[in-house]
């Protein structure tokens, strides 16, 4: 503020009324109407957990190697299995994901060898009750119905 | 409240007691209060509008995360760091990976220390638009916020699109990185540095020439090189007292030696000098990280590391240049599968600390611009 | 039934029901515009969710308002709490019986106006210091004392800009100020060779602080005091508060409109060919086009009745335009018209300082007063004086 002239004529303040003035054009809004218009999600977006199924045969691709339990930090997956006596191996019987309690780090994503356990790019989880946020099985599988809004 | 909890004002000249003699008044700022930044409680002692003295009651946000390191493995416990110092989630990341990384002694691919050192800055100048957005706002400027967010959601964006989350990223793992590059990663850097330049002078003609700006934030919460020394202040805040420190200097990690940039640094270490330091430092990470986007090696993402991780026993920590100062990892093994122990040195913590010194004797309206100066962040204050 | 038609006394009494009836709208509707302009400048939307672009907002905010729970503290003194509100509100409203809103259209016009207009904004100050007092807060008590200490201050420069500008028109009526300037032919504000914008622009400037707006808003400093006298208020009260802000808002526009700005006059209100182009033109052509940007808008519109609404808006807009053609009722009108296009300029340059500058301290506030604002402004009376006297002798 060395130009006295300046000090008088407030061009400091003036200069900062045309800044915020020029910011009126219509096309500068950044502003989403959301649920209107959705944000585009990234394609690498950890949103709600999926448990992928054989996209011919419908078959569930978990295996029920229980790593996905195993990695997760807060243990809120739980998967029960029974063993085949015929294949010898191990039928999922069910898959429960409590999402209340997922922080949506991907490390279940990370650990599952198969590709069976996703977080996809859904976001709406929100439920009204505490035990609509546990997830079981048919609930992965199929995923959450696409949120509709009236308005 | 009892008196004890503040240290004694400086004597005042012992006036005349009348009958409009007024008692010295204790408010309390927060934990519900529009500027305390979250849920920090600062109570004030006033006489008249003049602070006598301040007292930081933390706490508010507690959730034990040095306890819950003990009880997951190491891989576990990365995506609890990015919940302290929620606006920086990819620095705190970035410290506790090579804490534990030193715990284990690998080698880092170049390439993933690249791409962290990249992230890592357009983190850092998300912070800095975070804390100047809420910092104009505690000022009683309240188009900034608004015009940082704008920008803050580009560099949001990049980090979307590489790891998937937008504020608690996750993005690296210990060992190197989980996630190869996206297609558009070094366009959309380059982009949002280009971007960023040129929003600055945005922020410079609102704030920077401003009169008002200049008187509310000049000569306010000075703070010198020696007290910050005392107080263990590191990040901005010291830079700004004229202490040329920065670890990315001083103790080069992740490659940052390979980068040419400055320190920005000023002399007075007033509010004013620390806005204009974090402005400077937004240019400097710019430059980093379109020097690190050019010379983006190729190459593997992860080093040598095995599914498990169980560090020998023994120690390590680990500093780096957060956002708001130094953020020191110091890690635990007794050679299990969890950290013994796991300690962090929040800078937002430590910087808290010197609020008294930097309050005395200024005004209410003060304080909430010296609460912003220092940028704190609650979660992690209170961890 | 004759003798009350032809009483003196129904006219104002008229005019003054139609004030306090519909100014709680204007008010309710200033907030809108404030919100939407102060959106504008900060690249957002505002609200957008109540009605088509937000128009049904105001309603909705009042309703909620009405509908809250009333909230005494348990220390608060009742009945100063109660009163302080009512009192803010009361003066604030009160000084619009002297506003001279057109050349028809006024409740009435007394020789002491705008000293009316001065004694009442004063008195509106002691609504804040007793709300801010009796809620027993201390930040409420903070926010009261700075609303004290700031008006007492602020009333002096911004006395001596008015007296300025009287001493121009040679009157104390608001309406014999009009007259004054459309005799001198050129408004307040340009007169003695432009030695009034120096009062002019003190008289915004003291006159943002006296409604305690942006960047002088200490008294509710939201980011230091909390709310600062309104506090503890909730609900109606709080409603009334706001009531009160925008009134004094719309009022201090209004007596620097009739002061510096022509008042109801238009623009080069001796060019006489300008006549037609500025009162039938300009109007006509300004609420076409807000029919046009209605009717655009409403093509965007989803909901049926979100549609039919701008539709509604934009047969208003053309209504306007047409009765501004009308050539027997637009001199009734337009007078109404220019006065209140001058205020709405004054009002979005309110909002425009509240987007754009950072608060002043309550210390440099008191400097920018008492070491700027009164010297400046008592030069500025000296030197207009001078320049009167010269220009007179």
């Amino acid at each position: 503020m060395a130009n006295p002239i300046n000090t008088f004529l407030l061009t400091d303040l003036l200069k900062g009324l045309w800044t915020t003035f020029k910011n009126q054009k219509p096309s500068l809004v950044v502003t989403e109407q959301y649920p209107r218009e959705r944000p585009p999600v990234m394609e690498r977006y950890r949103g709600a957990p999926r448990l992928n199924t054989h996209p011919e045969t419908a078959e569930t691709l978990c295996i029920s190697c229980n790593l996905c339990a195993l990695a997760c930090p807060e243990q809120l997956i739980v998967v029960t299995s029974e063993r085949n006596p015929e294949t010898r191996r191990k039928d999922l019987t069910n898959f429960t994901y409590d999402t209340s309690r997922c922080m949506f780090c991907g490390l279940c994503e990370d650990a599952c060898p198969v590709d069976a356990l996703e977080l996809t790019q859904d976001f709406e989880m929100a439920t009204f009750t505490r035990e609509g946020q546990i997830w079981d099985r048919q609930m992965l599988e199929e995923g959450p119905l696409p949120t509709e809004y009236r308005h | 409240m009892p008196d004890t909890i503040l240290a004694p004002p400086p004597p005042p000249p012992a006036p005349e007691a009348t009958l409009l003699d007024s008692n010295e008044l204790v408010i309390n700022m927060g934990p519900q209060h529009p500027s305390t930044h979250g849920v920090l409680r600062v109570i004030l002692k006033l006489d008249g509008e003049t602070v006598l003295g301040a007292e930081c009651v933390i706490g508010y946000l507690h959730r034990g995360v040095e306890k819950i390191a003990e009880n997951r493995t190491y891989q576990q416990f990365a995506p609890y760091v990015d919940r302290m110092d929620y606006v920086a989630a990819v620095s705190n990341g970035l410290g506790y990976c090579m804490a534990v990384e030193k715990l284990l002694d690998v080698e880092i691919p170049e390439r993933a220390q690249a791409v962290r050192v990249i992230l890592a800055e357009i983190n850092r100048i998300a912070s800095h638009l975070l804390w100047l957005g809420t910092h104009a706002l505690d000022i009683g400027a309240i188009t900034p916020v608004f015009l940082c967010f704008r920008e803050r959601e580009e560099a949001l964006k990049i980090f979307e699109k590489y790891c998937g989350a937008r504020l608690t990223t996750h993005a690296f793992r210990i060992g190197g990185l989980q996630y190869e590059t996206h297609d558009t990663f070094e366009k959309d850097c380059l982009a949002f540095c280009d971007l960023m330049d040129e929003k600055l002078k945005e922020y410079h003609a609102l704030l920077t020439g401003n009169r008002i700006w200049v008187n509310r934030t000049k000569g306010i919460g000075i703070l010198n090189a020696a007290d910050c020394k005392d107080y263990g202040v590191t990040g901005p805040v010291l830079r700004a007292a004229g202490e040329k420190w920065d670890i990315r200097k001083a103790q080069p990690y992740s490659g940052y030696e390979k980068y040419d940039f400055d320190i920005p640094t000023a002399e007075n270490g007033d509010t004013f000098d620390r806005y204009m330091v974090r402005m400077e430092e937004v240019t400097q990470s710019c430059r980093i990280v379109r020097q690190a986007v050019e010379g983006l090696p190729a190459g593997p993402i992860k080093g040598k590391i095995g599914k498990v991780i169980k560090p020998p026993p023994g120690e390590a920590y680990v500093s780096i240049e957060a956002p708001k100062g130094e953020l020191g990892y110091y890690v635990v093994s007794d050679g299990s599968l969890n950290p013994y122990r796991l300690r962090v040195r929040p800078p937002s913590f430590v910087n808290l600390g010197a609020l008294d010194k930097m309050c005395r004797g200024s005004l209410v309206a003060d304080v909430v611009a010296i609460i912003g100066t220092i940028d704190i962040v609650l979660g992690e204050v209170d961890r | 039934m004759e003798e009350l038609l032809s009483s003196p006394y129904l006219p104002p009494l008229v005019a003054t029901l139609l004030i306090i009836a519909l100014f709680p709208l204007v008010a309710g509707y200033m907030v809108l515009a404030e919100r939407k302009v102060l959106a504008d400048l900060q690249v957002r939307l505002g609200p957008m969710r109540v009605g088509p672009y937000g128009a049904l907002q105001p309603l909705a905010d009042a309703l909620k308002l009405m509908l809250k729970e009333d909230i005494i503290p348990s220390g608060a003194d009742k009945w100063v709490f109660w009163m302080a509100p009512v009192l803010s509100t009361f003066t604030a409203l009160s000084a619009f019986a002297v506003l001279p809103l057109s050349d028809k259209f006024y409740v009435a016009d007394v020789n002491i106006g705008i000293l009316f207009i001065l004694a009442m904004s004063s008195i509106g100050a002691l609504g804040l210091i007793l709300g801010g007092w009796s809620s027993n807060s201390k930040y409420s008590l903070m926010g009261s004392l700075r609303a004290a200490a700031q008006m007492v201050s602020y009333e002096v420069p911004l006395g001596f800009a008015t007296v300025t500008g009287i001493m121009c028109a040679g009157t104390l009526s608001m309406q014999g100020i009009i007259q004054a300037q459309y005799e001198r032919g050129v408004w307040g504000a340009f007169d003695n060779y432009l030695l009034m914008l120096i009062p002019t622009v003190l008289f915004i400037i003291a006159g943002t602080a006296e409604t305690n707006r942006a960047p002088f808003d200490l008294p509710e400093a939201e980011s230091e005091i909390v709310a600062g006298f309104h506090t503890e208020y909730s609900g109606f009260r709080f409603a009334l508060y706001f009531l009160a802000e925008y009134a004094a808002i719309f009022v201090i526009s209004g007596i620097c409109v009739t002061l510096f700005f022509g008042g109801w006059l238009r623009p080069f209100p001796n060019v006489g060919f300008l006549e037609t182009p500025l009162n039938v033109g300009l109007p006509v052509v300004l609420f076409a086009a807000i029919a046009l940007a209605c009717i655009k808008g409403a093509t965007r519109q989803i909901i049926t009745g979100f549609k039919l609404g701008m539709f509604g808006l934009a047969g208003a807009a053309l209504l306007l335009a047409a009765l501004f053609a009308v050539p027997v009722i637009n001199p009734l009108i337009v007078g109404l018209f220019w006065f209140l296009a001058k205020v709405a300029v004054l009002v979005y340059m309110f909002i425009w300082y509240r987007g754009t500058f950072p608060r002043f301290r309550y210390d440099q506030l008191m400097d920018v007063g008492w070491k700027w604002l009164i010297p400046m402004s008592l030069g500025g009376l000296i030197v207009n004086s001078i320049a009167q006297m010269l220009a007179r002798s």
